[in-house]
């Protein structure tokens, strides 16, 4: 009897792991939750060290890949693996091929050859954009009207005007390009290991190491690196599973009129920004901390070349490196020419003398006032948000 | 669901093709289709498993089924609405 009991207790136990692990990483997490989470860590961050963003971390791989290659002298003052953004930039990818791993969806994919030179033509507008911008669509966007930069909402429009003129283009391209026949899918090898059995352990191994690699980070004197791995590695996982793509929030307004992540995108941003206000107008953290973004001129027109780059990679900053962790080899080309070409471009740039042309910071509260800050910062978002359902029920703004 | 003798009027090969294009060209294929008349669409992009039901959802599509099969690839059969 007693032992019936306890077997029932055990199986009780069993199902409620089981049904629990296919909430995580069998279902796709609603969009809203993934927007809520990702605003949390990214307050994390904030908290931890500086305002997060994704560009900082290619700019140092293509330093480095210049600097090893010979093809520039300047030795880049940051070793990738101490860089504060090339670690939570690694921390993305590495979560989300965990999370693809533990979800049984890692799956190196090919693509058609005109999606390969897509993937890298997007990658140079991408690396120019952010370039220009100061940042992707995460620094130079989310974080920035975030951290209540102005410069922020004009990448924001350049970015919609960007994914317009994308969308545009793969419209042409479907009527005029030949469209090429993918290669085959391989029939998996029979016999052997059996790797989808194997995956999701291999996903736990993972998440494993980044722990371990914390204490290592900590043990050295880098706790602020070890935990900015580690929050990067959550944003990858939350990307990962709720399939968080800030390319969609601007592209299908005007694809299929769908609203889904502009909502969630808002709702992130709002409370990331609503927090950020209290923290800095407390001086919890320095009040102008990230407020150096380029507004107008390097702003708008680095968002609407960001804009047309991303639509083309189907990725953009995080998004790149979460999809490739998902073994998008597509946006693996991607990667590395955003990150060359923004290295290359943010250094021309530099030597050029013209970043002061492309326009200068502007805070919020030194433009209209702590008092007005918070109802504005509300108002652009929900503004954006009521257009946004407006046209998901009109399709007012659908060009195909 | 499942049923494997439903006829699909056209067949649509998206297979290594990442988001948007599955997404665009399912589009495209179903503006140039009848009323009732089914497509079926191959792909292989995971994000497409959520993208193409919300999509029919939307648009009044009937999705009458999604597979993945053991060649790699998902299946959708779409009947136009």
């Amino acid at each position: 009897m007693d032992e019936n009991v306890n077997g029932a207790f055990i199986n009780t136990i069993k199902e409620q792991i089981k049904d629990g692990y296919s909430l995580a990483f069998t279902q796709k997490w609603p969009s809203w939750l993934g927007g809520i989470l990702i605003a949390i860590v990214a307050l994390m961050i904030f908290l931890w060290d500086y305002t997060w963003g994704i560009v900082g971390g290619y700019h140092n791989w293509g330093d480095w890949i210049f600097y090893l290659a010979h093809a520039s002298k300047d030795k880049p003052d940051t070793l990738p693996w101490l860089h504060h953004l090339s670690i939570s930039d690694f921390g993305i990818l590495t979560g989300a091929l965990a999370s693809a791993l533990l979800s049984r969806q890692f799956k190196f994919r090919r693509a058609p050859r005109l999606e390969y030179i897509k993937g890298l033509i997007g990658g140079i507008l991408m690396g120019t954009g952010a370039a220009l911008a100061k940042g992707c669509n995460v620094g130079g966007f989310f974080s920035a009207a975030a951290m209540l930069d102005i410069g922020g909402y004009a990448m924001m429009i350049g970015l919609g005007i960007g994914a317009f003129i994308g969308l545009k283009y793969l419209l042409w391209e479907m009527e005029h390009l030949p469209q090429t026949t993918p290669p085959a899918p391989k029939t998996p090898p029979s016999g052997g290991l059996d790797w989808e059995k194997i995956k999701p352990y291999i996903g736990g191994i993972i998440f494993i190491a980044v722990i371990i690699g914390f204490y290592v980070y900590a043990s050295y004197d880098q706790t602020i690196v070890g935990g900015l791995l580690f929050f990067g590695f959550l944003i990858g996982m939350i990307m990962h599973r709720s399939r968080f793509c800030f390319v969609r929030a601007f592209r299908e307004p005007f694809m299929t009129g769908e609203a889904e992540m502009v909502r969630a995108v808002a709702i992130s941003l709002l409370i990331y920004g609503l927090f950020a206000t209290m923290i800095k107008f407390n001086y919890i953290q320095e009040p102008m901390m990230d407020v150096y973004h380029p507004f107008w001129i390097g702003s708008l027109s680095g968002g609407i070349i960001f804009g047309i780059g991303m639509l083309l990679a189907g990725g953009c900053g995080s998004s790149t490196l979460w999809r490739v962790g998902e073994g998008n080899t597509k946006l693996l080309v991607t990667l590395v020419s955003f990150a060359l070409t923004n290295s290359a471009v943010s250094s021309l740039l530099d030597k050029m003398g013209i970043r002061d042309k492309l326009g200068s910071a502007h805070f919020l509260p030194d433009l209209v006032g702590w008092q007005f800050t918070v109802p504005i910062f509300v108002l652009i978002i929900v503004v954006w948000v009521v257009i946004a359902n407006w046209n998901e029920k009109t399709e007012k703004f659908v060009i195909f | 669901m499942g049923d494997e003798t439903m006829k699909a009027d056209q067949i649509l090969d998206t297979r290594g093709l990442s988001c948007p294009m599955p997404m665009l060209k399912t589009k495209k294929a179903l503006k140039g289709m009848a009323s009732g008349q089914i497509i079926e669409v191959w792909g292989t992009d995971p994000g497409s498993k959520n993208d193409i039901p919300d999509f029919c959802k939307k648009n009044g599509n009937e999705l009458l089924d999604m597979t993945d099969l053991p060649e790699g690839y998902t299946r959708y059969l779409i009947k136009k609405g």
